[in-house]
C-alpha cells in the first residue's frame, strides 16, 4: 500500500464522528494532565487503558495516543507560568519560558511553545508515516531467533532507560522478567510461582503493575510533599498569546533543530522526550550566536525544547508500530494495550492492521490541529486546572485505579495487588529504583522467553540458531555494544582517576 | 567495606532484593532447566534469580566502597513518609472494605480520611468532596459507563 492510499484510508478512518470525538478527549485529558505536575501521561494512560477495553482497538489507540502527545503540549503551560515542569519533558522548557514570563512575556513564551509543539508534532508524524512501513517490512524476514535478539535488543535499552545507577536499572528490570514469569508456563502447563492461589494462574496483569506503579505510586509521593509556588497570569485575549515578528525569526532554526533532533532521539528506544528536549537545548545554545542569554529568557530557548519533545512522538511510535519495542514507560503501556486488543505488535501489523496504522497517524494530525487550538486560545481555562488543590485531585486517581482494576475481571484480588505495587513504586521512586526498566521487563519478558523457547525447538536444542543468522547477529552485536558502553565508561573514568593520582 | 555508612534503606532494599533473587532461583531448581526440545521452565527463571541475587550484592559492594570513599550519595530523604503510609493504609483499608460495603461507601470513608488526616483540611471539606466526587463516580461509572463496581447491601 503506498502512502497517499494509506493517507486516504487514514483519514477516513480519523474523520469518522466517534474517533474523531475519541481524539478530542485523548488530547483534551493529555493537554490536562500535562497541565497537572503530580500526574503523568504513563499514569493517566494506564488508568484510562481498562477502560478502552470495551472500545475498539483504532478508536483505543487514538485516544491513548492523544493522551500521549497531548501531555507533552500541557507541560509547558506550568513550566512557564510556575516554573515546575508539568510532565518530565518540559523541564528544559522552565529555563527560559518561566524567565520570559518574569519579564512580563507569559504570552508569547506559551504561544510560541504551542506553535513549536504544533510544528515538530506535525513534522514528526510525517516521518512517522514515511519511516514505519519500510522499517516494518524489512522486519517481516524475522523469525524466532532475530525476535529473541530483537527483545535481547530491547531489553538493553534498560541501560538508556537507567537513572543515576546502572545496577538499580537492572534489577527493575529483572523484577519486571521475573513477573512475566508467573502464571501457567504456556510450554508444559506447569504454574510457576502462584503461591496457589487461584488468581495468579494468568500471571500478573500488566494493567495492574502499572496503574500500582504509576499511578497510585505517584500519587503516594505527591503525599509526601507540599506543592508551593507562586503562578504567573495568563494574559488576557488571544493577540497577547501571538508571539511577535522578531520572536518568530529567533526562533526558526530552534525548530528545525528541535523538529529533526526530537524525531531521531525518539526513534531510539529509552532515550525519550526528556532526553531530546536536552540535546536540541543545548545544540541550539552551542551555535547560537547569543549563547550567553540562554537561561535568561530567550524564546529560542522555549522552541527548541518544546519542539523535539513534541517532535520525539512520532519517533518513539516507530520502533513500537514496526517491531513491538517500547522505549518509554508511556510506549509499554501503548503495547501492553495493543496485545489486550488482541492484535500481534510487530512487522505484521501495518500490514495485517492498516486501519489502525494509518487511522493513528491521520488521527495525529488532526490531533495536533485540535491541540494548537486548546494550547492557544484556550491556555487561560487549562491554567485554572492549577488552581485544582492536591486533596481533590488525589483522591480521585486512587479512585479511578480501584474503578480501572477492578473492571478488568471483577476481582477483589486485584485491587489488593495494585495496592501492593502502589507501595513498590513509591519506594522505588524514593530510593531511585527507575520504574521504566520494570516495566519493560515485564513487557518484553514473556515474548523474549518465548522466542529462545521456540528458537531452541526449531533447531533441536542447537543454541547456534540465536547467534548464526545474520540478522540476529547483528542484532545481538549491538545489543552487546549497547551494553558495554557505560562499561567502558567506567573504566575510562577509572583509569583518568590513577592517572590523575599517579601524576 | 563500610556497610555503617549505607544508607540503612538501601541496605534493606537491597537484602530484600537477594532474597527474592534465592527464593525465586530455588523455586527454579525445582523445574527441569532443559528438556528435549530446549529451554524448560526453569531455565529463565534460575537465571534471573541468580542475576538478582549476585546484582543486588554488587549494589551493596559498590555503594559500600562508595561510602568509603567519601563520594556516598546523598540520604534517602524519609520526611513525609508518615502521611505516606498513612494514605497507602487507608487505601488497603478501603479495598478491604469493597466486599462488605461496596465501592461507593468505601470510597467517601477514604476520600473523607485522607482529606481531614493526611491533607488537614476542615471536616466540611473532606464530606463535601468525598460526597461530591463519590457521587460523580457513581454517575459516570455505575450509570453510564456500566461498569460493575462492588455494592453493598444497601445496593451501591
Amino acid at each position: 500500500m503506498d502512502i497517499l492510499a494509506g493517507l486516504t484510508q487514514g483519514f477516513a478512518v480519523a474523520l469518522e464522528p466517534m474517533n474523531l470525538f475519541w481524539c478530542f478527549i485523548g488530547v483534551f485529558f493529555g493537554t490536562v494532565v500535562g497541565v497537572l505536575p503530580g500526574l503523568g501521561p504513563s499514569a493517566t494512560v494506564a488508568l484510562l487503558l481498562p477502560l478502552t477495553m470495551q472500545m475498539n482497538p483504532t478508536a483505543g489507540l487514538i485516544m491513548l495516543a492523544g493522551i500521549y502527545y497531548g501531555a507533552k503540549y500541557g507541560g509547558s503551560t506550568t513550566a512557564i507560568l510556575l516554573n515546575v515542569p508539568g510532565e518530565s519533558a518540559s523541564v528544559v522548557t522552565c529555563l527560559d519560558g518561566f524567565e520570559m514570563a518574569r519579564q512580563g512575556r507569559a504570552g508569547p513564551a506559551l504561544g510560541i511553545a504551542a506553535i513549536s509543539s504544533f510544528v515538530a508534532g506535525t513534522f514528526g508524524v510525517a516521518l512517522l508515516m514515511l519511516v514505519a512501513p519500510p522499517v516494518a517490512e524489512f522486519a517481516l524476514r524475522f523469525g524466532p531467533p532475530e525476535y529473541f535478539a530483537l527483545m535481547a535488543l530491547g531489553l538493553s535499552m534498560v541501560v538508556l532507560l537507567a537513572g543515576r545507577s546502572m545496577i538499580k536499572a537492572l534489577l527493575a528490570m529483572l523484577v519486571g522478567l521475573w513477573l512475566a514469569t508467573i502464571g501457567i508456563d504456556l510450554f508444559t502447563d506447569g504454574p510457576r510461582y502462584t503461591f496457589e492461589q487461584i488468581e495468579l494462574m494468568d500471571g500478573v496483569d500488566f494493567v495492574v503493575v502499572a496503574i500500582g506503579v504509576f499511578a497510585i505510586g505517584e500519587v503516594l509521593a505527591n503525599l509526601s510533599v507540599k506543592a508551593s509556588g507562586q503562578m504567573f497570569p495568563v494574559p488576557k485575549g488571544l493577540r497577547n498569546l501571538l508571539p511577535n515578528w522578531q520572536d518568530l525569526k529567533d526562533s526558526r532554526f530552534a525548530l528545525v533543530n528541535g523538529s529533526i533532533v526530537g524525531f531521531f532521539v525518539g526513534v531510539l528506544p529509552g532515550a525519550g522526550s526528556t532526553i531530546a528536549s536536552f540535546v536540541s537545548y543545548g545544540l541550539e545554545k552551542a551555535v547560537s550566536r547569543r549563547r550567553e542569554r540562554f537561561g535568561t529568557g530567550v524564546v529560542e530557548g522555549v522552541a527548541a525544547p518544546e519542539a523535539a519533545n513534541n517532535s520525539e512522538t512520532g519517533g518513539a511510535l516507530v520502533p513500537l508500530l514496526t517491531l513491538g519495542i517500547p522505549g518509554s514507560g508511556t510506549t509499554a503501556i501503548l503495547l501492553a494495550a495493543l496485545i489486550l486488543w488482541g492484535l500481534r505488535p510487530g512487522p505484521l501489523l501495518i500490514q495485517d492492521n492498516p486501519q489502525i496504522f494509518w487511522g493513528l497517524v491521520a488521527s495525529m494530525y488532526i490531533g495536533n490541529v485540535m491541540l494548537l487550538i486548546l494550547n492557544l486560545p484556550m491556555v487561560p481555562l487549562f491554567a485554572q486546572i492549577l488552581r485544582l488543590p492536591g486533596y481533590v485531585l488525589y483522591p480521585v486517581i486512587l479512585g479511578v485505579s480501584i474503578v480501572g482494576v477492578y473492571s478488568l475481571d471483577q476481582r477483589l484480588f486485584d485491587v489488593w495487588l495494585v495496592g501492593g505495587f502502589g507501595l513498590l513504586g513509591f519506594l522505588m521512586r524514593r530510593l531511585e529504583y527507575p520504574s521504566a526498566p520494570l516495566i519493560l521487563g515485564l513487557v518484553l519478558g514473556d515474548l523474549m522467553e518465548n522466542a529462545v523457547r521456540q528458537s531452541l525447538m526449531m533447531s533441536n536444542g542447537d543454541v547456534s540458531i540465536l547467534y548464526s543468522r545474520p540478522l540476529a547477529a547483528t542484532m545481538l552485536l549491538f545489543t552487546a555494544a549497547i551494553l558495554a558502553g557505560p562499561l567502558f565508561r567506567q573504566v575510562s573514568s577509572w583509569r583518568l582517576k590513577a592517572m590523575e593520582r599517579e601524576a | 567495606m563500610s556497610f555503617k555508612l549505607i544508607d540503612r534503606s538501601e541496605l534493606v532494599a537491597a537484602g530484600l532484593l537477594v532474597a527474592l533473587g534465592v527464593f525465586v532461583a530455588a523455586q527454579a531448581w525445582d523445574w527441569p532447566y532443559l528438556t528435549k526440545d530446549g529451554p524448560g521452565p526453569g531455565f529463565f527463571p534460575l537465571w534471573i534469580g541468580l542475576l538478582l541475587a549476585a546484582l543486588s550484592i554488587a549494589l551493596v559492594a559498590l555503594q559500600a566502597r562508595d561510602a568509603a570513599a567519601g563520594r556516598a550519595p546523598e540520604k534517602t530523604d524519609w520526611r513525609g513518609t508518615g502521611r505516606v503510609l498513612v494514605g497507602w493504609l487507608a487505601v488497603m483499608a478501603a479495598a478491604a472494605l469493597l466486599k462488605p460495603a461496596g465501592f461507593v461507601v468505601s470510597y467517601v470513608l477514604l476520600t473523607a480520611f485522607l482529606i481531614r488526616v493526611v491533607f488537614r483540611q476542615r471536616w466540611t471539606q473532606a464530606a463535601a468532596v468525598s460526597l461530591g466526587s463519590a457521587a460523580a463516580f457513581w454517575l459516570l461509572f455505575v450509570k453510564l459507563l456500566k461498569v460493575r463496581l462492588p455494592a453493598g447491601p444497601w445496593g451501591f
